[in-house]
């Protein structure tokens, strides 16, 4: 480095230290803009991610089904599951589906995980309590009243099937053998005692079924068998739900998976809006911070005009001029940008802390694109107080006017 | 050959004539003094010699080179090789300290050099003050770090604009010694005044009123 860049860097780093009040003030206006733009940017890449986690509040988003006239077999269950990344499978929820009477009346058993299921159904409305294992029951509220149920109440489920040689009656606790008059057939009634802890509202057909343990609803049955349906929760966008449904279709012979429209369409349509929403908030922010830091800048460099006119009457060119003010303004909005895009981080994870109840995910590309549009700024910002300020006359500049 | 000659420099502004066909002529060597009230050409005459303003009609001729037809560009690389300023309000660089102020002139004209601008700050008595900034040091120690800046590349000619008019009595004797000494070290001076103490230490006064030169006399009072 030969004599005159040394001097350069002195100018320019005297400048800053010197006139750090000043100095201060200017790096503020860029620290502010950055941190914002930072900020914001942190959100709308992560908006998509925070709403989907947000939108699991809808209920499930994926449904498997047998893909042929059987069920949903264990197996194939975890093969399906297993396909989703970790971090965005919310949970999923196996159900079976059994009829049965109550008080005479037919109803529809549904067998579940109690554990899972507010995972893929966090809007149902219990009052009560979830069944806490086999021998309780959570009752829909259409289906209480119906049945005349409430909390507390034991209620007993029957299940009537043909006793034929391969009947093993030892296995079932409590029934009662009745045979058909005309036929001859042996029948045999099979109760399964259950105290209802809960009633559940959701206002769809859920408020329909009586919902039991698998090991109670095969023990009414006689039988163990796979699922009917499955419901998965999947914290992501539609285009990635689509993929996963096509991996699955195609991996796992037997399940049928498929989207649950109501919820990803309308989860789609907010989520292209709300990020069109933070796209322009965005530029809107941005522009408002450029015209700001401009402001800022302006006045640093007209306060200075006296010291360009000083600096041409001493000889400098127009060009180095600009290259000393543009330098000092460059690594202002370098500092500004490094700061800021730093602060921009906590000030998203805050945003997103008070909105989403979630950190923010840390986006390491910002960082250099926050630094790059702070340069980017701060140069413009600079650039045509500069320009104008140098077309000063240094003989009217130092004698005052 | 002359330093420098205005031949019937004229600048008009609208209809007011700053100056009018003015004829002066410097010596190599030579400490002439501009005087006149205000208003009455002085600064115009001031910026047209320091080429930070060209004449509207007539010739400047400077070391035998013709420059008032020059660019802006060409005539502030000719007064940053030729000329040295001294300004009445100092003008200094308020974040760099009183060398520093001296190694930007050098900056501009070749290259920098703290060793030489000590050397020009311990001319003016100032190298004990050489890390001061300027709100440190006082209103006759800037002019003298002003002057030492002025000094630093050797130019042809110092042009003065009314360099002791923010100066106490004590003060302003500090710099006319100083002007003494560039005078008889060989250096060209043009001091611009309204201050007859400052134009009676001059070796030849020249007097200007609504933009003419009335007298241009040499100094009978003048000494070495």
């Amino acid at each position: 480095m030969n004599k005159k860049q040394r001097m350069f860097i002195r100018m320019v780093v005297a400048s800053l230290i010197r006139r750090r009040s000043r100095m201060i003030v200017a790096l503020l206006a860029i620290v502010v803009g950055a941190t914002i733009l930072s900020g914001l940017g942190m959100i709308y890449y992560d908006v998509p991610r925070q709403m989907s986690a947000q939108f699991r509040s809808y209920g499930a988003n994926i449904i498997f089904t047998p893909s042929g006239d059987g069920y949903v077999s264990e197996e194939d269950l975890d093969q399906g599951v297993s396909i989703f990344k970790k971090e965005e499978l919310e949970g999923f929820t196996p159900y079976r589906y059994e009829n049965s009477n109550i008080h005479n009346l037919p109803v529809t058993l549904a067998g579940t995980d109690f554990d899972s299921v507010m995972k893929t159904s966090p809007y149902w409305h219990i009052s009560g309590r979830l069944p806490m294992g086999d021998g309780e029951t959570l009752v829909g509220a259409k289906a209480a009243e119906k049945l005349g149920l409430d909390i507390g109440d034991s209620v007993s489920a029957q299940n009537s099937f043909m006793i034929t040689e391969d009947t093993d009656l030892t296995k079932i606790p409590d029934y009662e053998i009745y045979t058909d008059p005309e036929t001859g057939e042996k029948y045999c009634d099979h109760l399964l005692e259950m105290q209802v802890t809960g009633i559940l509202e959701t206002g769809g057909p859920e408020e329909e079924y009586i919902y039991t343990t698998f090991h109670d609803i095969s023990s009414l049955t006689l039988s163990e068998r796979g699922y009917d349906i499955v419901e998965v929760s999947v914290a992501a966008m539609q285009d990635r739900l689509k993929d996963y449904i096509k991996t699955i279709n195609s991996n796992v012979s037997g399940i049928s998976s498929k989207l649950v429209k109501r919820v990803t369409a309308s989860e789609s349509t907010v989520l292209t809006k709300l990020e069109s929403l933070v796209f322009i908030v965005t530029l809107v922010v941005l522009a408002l911070t450029m015209i700001c830091v401009a402001t800022t800048m302006t006045a640093v460099i007209a306060e200075r005009r006296r010291e360009i006119g000083l600096r041409k009457a001493l000889g400098a060119l127009n060009s180095s001029i600009i290259a000393e003010f543009m330098s000092e303004g460059l690594l202002l909005g370098g500092v500004g940008g490094i700061i800021g895009a730093v602060l921009g981080y906590f000030f998203a994870d805050v945003v997103s802390m008070n909105v989403f109840s979630s950190s923010i995910t840390f986006r390491p590309l910002l960082i250099p694109i926050t630094i790059a549009a702070s340069v980017l700024v701060t140069g413009l910002a600079c650039l045509i107080p500069i320009r104008s300020a140098v077309d000063v006359d240094p003989a009217l500049v130092l004698k005052g006017e | 050959m002359s330093l420098l000659e205005l031949k019937d420099v004229s600048k008009v502004y609208g209809e007011l004539h700053a100056l009018d066909k003015a004829n002066l002529t410097v010596e190599k060597g030579e400490w002439i003094a501009i005087m006149g009230p205000s208003g009455s050409g002085k600064s115009t005459m001031m910026n047209i010699i320091g080429c930070m303003d060209r004449p509207t009609s007539g010739q400047v001729i400077f070391d035998g080179r013709d420059i008032s037809k020059e660019s802006r560009k060409k005539l502030t690389e000719f007064h940053r090789d030729k000329i040295g300023l001294v300004f009445q309000q100092f003008h200094l660089i308020n974040y760099l300290n009183a060398v520093e102020n001296v190694m930007v002139a050098q900056y501009y004209h070749s290259m920098p050099d703290e060793k030489e601008a000590l050397e020009a700050l311990e001319r003016v008595g100032l190298k004990d003050r050489a890390r001061h900034l300027p709100s440190q040091l006082s209103g006759g120690e800037q002019q003298r770090v002003c002057i030492a800046r002025a000094l630093i590349n050797s130019p042809q000619l110092i042009l003065a604009d009314e360099p002791t008019g923010n100066l106490d009595e004590a003060n302003e004797n500090i710099v006319l010694d100083i002007f003494k000494q560039l005078h008889k070290e060989g250096t060209s001076l043009v001091v611009v005044t309204h201050d007859p103490e400052v134009g009676e230490v001059a070796q030849r006064i020249v007097r200007l009123e609504h933009g003419k030169i009335v007298s241009d006399k040499k100094n009978e009072n003048f000494t070495e």
